[in-house]
């Protein structure tokens, strides 16, 4: 499979702010592919778009036809979303939420991997609003592994996560590119997004957007632009200049 | 709770027999219902019953309702007259009696098409979303609320009898035909459960939801439509009754979790075990003469919804 999705010439908008114009960009199975930028930029709103669920200017192509004409049962079938922790209110279970990933949440289906993976076996039939927001975050990643599409869209897959579920939600993403998934995700970590990307997509928060090779865009110079902060490279690190000399 | 789900079930069909036998049965005097000869019989059979049933039907309209507001609104607290629906339904009604002064029927229009005029203009805010449709609820609740004031201060002496007691919540004026009730009760839960994976997705919220495969504005117009021409029966049938809509959805929640395959048919009979219980009582305990129905379950709801409220918190 080659070129899953496809956007050529891209802007997007939010209310009468645009966020980003002229972007264009493949993206491929097997492939992950990151989106870097200041608070603001737009990083999570380009991710709704590539889901279909903000619309979006210029060519944006899922398989070669418009994401726009998709039906919205054809989407899912294509592409899984993960973005903000769903509400609590309702007192749905940790099981509860995780089947409803595939459409029902009292099926008979077994989920055991995706909850090895994020270690939440323990926590199954606890209601989501008893769970840290760590814990939380750890079931919608459960719930995303759930979902058998060609293509990921995460929106800081590591937010909320205690260090070794961090590295754990980084080897699940690479393991799942491995094996043919292509994944987009927004990441704020530096050498999270060095450990990952393949691709990487800047938005520089100033209406200008850029892909590109990770080998190419992952400079200090080019990092230090786009976040307008200092940063010291120590071996593969990526580290921001705090100014007291580390 | 960690009992099985078929226990549960078979405790709530149990309940709901038990409350058949003890609402048949209880009244001005006690009618034995496996035993009722003559008199008691021509009570019970002819009176009693059909009541029952239109209590039944109505309890279990609104706590449906009830809980497909509560899903479309993201809030668990929400009810099937946030929206303002009975303020407009009142107006319709006095309106109705404005005309013809003593006629239930023409009181029964009028709160019919009151109800949908509401509606109709709140359902033009649904598409900025459900907060702001919630806000245009409640300021058109006070606007219905002025105007209703309006309308029984114009309102010749011979229909406020009437009028009252329909706002109040009241069974005993009710001319729907009972049938059409029933078939709206199984219609409703029917086509509720038709949605139940739309609604179940939307506990996500709309953006999970979309993500998911549904088509969510599609969906959430036909479930306002829905959750409100049952609210309209439901309303013109028996007036305003509270917190059957609230309270019953919730405790639903709590007995068979958040997922509406169980949660629907629980409430649809659940709200109607509530209102005949409600209604038994309403003409029990002050009998020969009666209480407004929606006045108990409004004195048994308040308490319950700020039990609910600080355990919340």
């Amino acid at each position: 499979m080659s070129g899953l999705i496809h956007a050529s010439n891209l802007l997007l908008q939010r209310g009468n702010r645009q966020l980003l114009s002229g972007l264009s960009f493949s993206i491929q199975s097997g492939q992950i592919t990151v989106i870097l930028g200041p608070n603001g930029a737009g990083k999570s709103s380009l991710l709704l778009a590539l889901a279909g669920l903000i619309p979006a200017d210029g060519e944006l192509l899922l398989n070669r036809a418009a994401i726009a004409g998709y039906k919205r049962s054809e989407l899912a079938r294509q592409i899984a979303w993960q973005g903000e922790l769903p509400p609590t209110e309702f007192g749905l279970t940790v099981k509860q939420r995780l089947l409803l990933a595939y459409g029902d949440g009292d099926g008979d289906r077994d989920i055991s991997v995706a909850t090895f993976a994020m270690e939440i076996d323990a926590l199954l039939n606890r209601p989501l609003a008893e769970l840290s927001s760590g814990e939380r975050q750890r079931v919608e990643l459960a719930a995303l592994m759930l979902r058998e599409v060609p293509i990921w869209l995460l929106d800081e897959p590591t937010a909320h996560l205690d260090l070794k579920h961090q590295a754990r939600c980084l080897k699940m993403m690479k393991n799942q590119a491995a094996a043919g998934r292509a994944i987009v995700t927004v990441l704020h970590d530096l050498q999270q997004a060095v450990a990952v990307a393949d691709f990487v997509i800047f938005i520089d928060g100033k209406g200008h957007a850029e892909w590109g090779h990770a080998d190419q865009m992952l400079t200090i110079d080019r990092l230090s632009t786009l976040f307008d902060t200092p940063l010291i490279g120590q071996g593969k690190l990526l580290i921001p200049d705090y100014g007291d000399g580390i | 709770m960690t009992l099985k789900p078929a226990f549960k079930w078979a405790l709530v069909l149990a309940t709901l027999a038990c409350t058949v036998l003890l609402c048949l049965g209880i009244g001005e005097e006690w009618i034995n219902p496996f035993d009722a000869n003559g008199q008691d019989a021509v009570i019970l059979w002819e009176l009693r019953w059909p009541r029952l049933l239109i209590a039944f039907s109505v309890g279990g309209l609104l706590a449906l309702a009830g809980a497909w507001f509560q899903v479309l609104l993201g809030n668990p607290l929400a009810e099937p007259y946030v929206l303002g629906v009975a303020g407009s339904a009142s107006v319709g009604a006095v309106a109705g009696l404005m005309i013809y002064p003593e006629s239930a029927s023409v009181m029964s229009i009028g709160a019919f098409a009151g109800a949908w005029l509401g509606i109709s203009i709140v359902m033009a805010f649904s598409h900025l979303g459900s907060n702001r449709m919630l806000l245009a609820g409640v300021v058109l609740a006070a606007f219905w609320s002025a105007l209703l004031a309006l309308l029984l201060a114009l309102l010749p002496k011979s229909g406020l009898g009437l009028a009252f007691s329909w706002m109040m919540g009241d069974l005993s004026h009710s001319d729907l035909p009972i049938p059409l009730l029933l078939i709206t009760w199984v219609g409703a839960l029917g086509c509720g459960l038709l949605l139940s994976r739309s609604l179940d997705a939307l506990l996500l919220g709309e953006r999970h939801a979309q993500a998911l495969g549904i088509e969510v504005k599609l969906q959430r117009n036909r479930l306002l439509l829905l959750a409100s021409a049952v609210t309209a029966i439901a309303v013109t049938a028996a007036g305003t009754i509270g917190f059957v809509g609230l309270v019953v959805p919730h405790l639903m929640r709590l007995m068979f979790g958040s997922l509406h395959k169980a949660v629907l048919p629980a409430s649809a009979i659940g709200g109607g075990i509530l209102l005949m219980l409600a209604d038994s009582a309403a003409r029990t305990i002050v009998a020969p003469s009666e209480l407004p129905v929606g006045v108990l379950t409004a004195m048994l709801g308040v308490p319950v919804f700020l039990f609910l409220l600080l355990r919340r918190s």
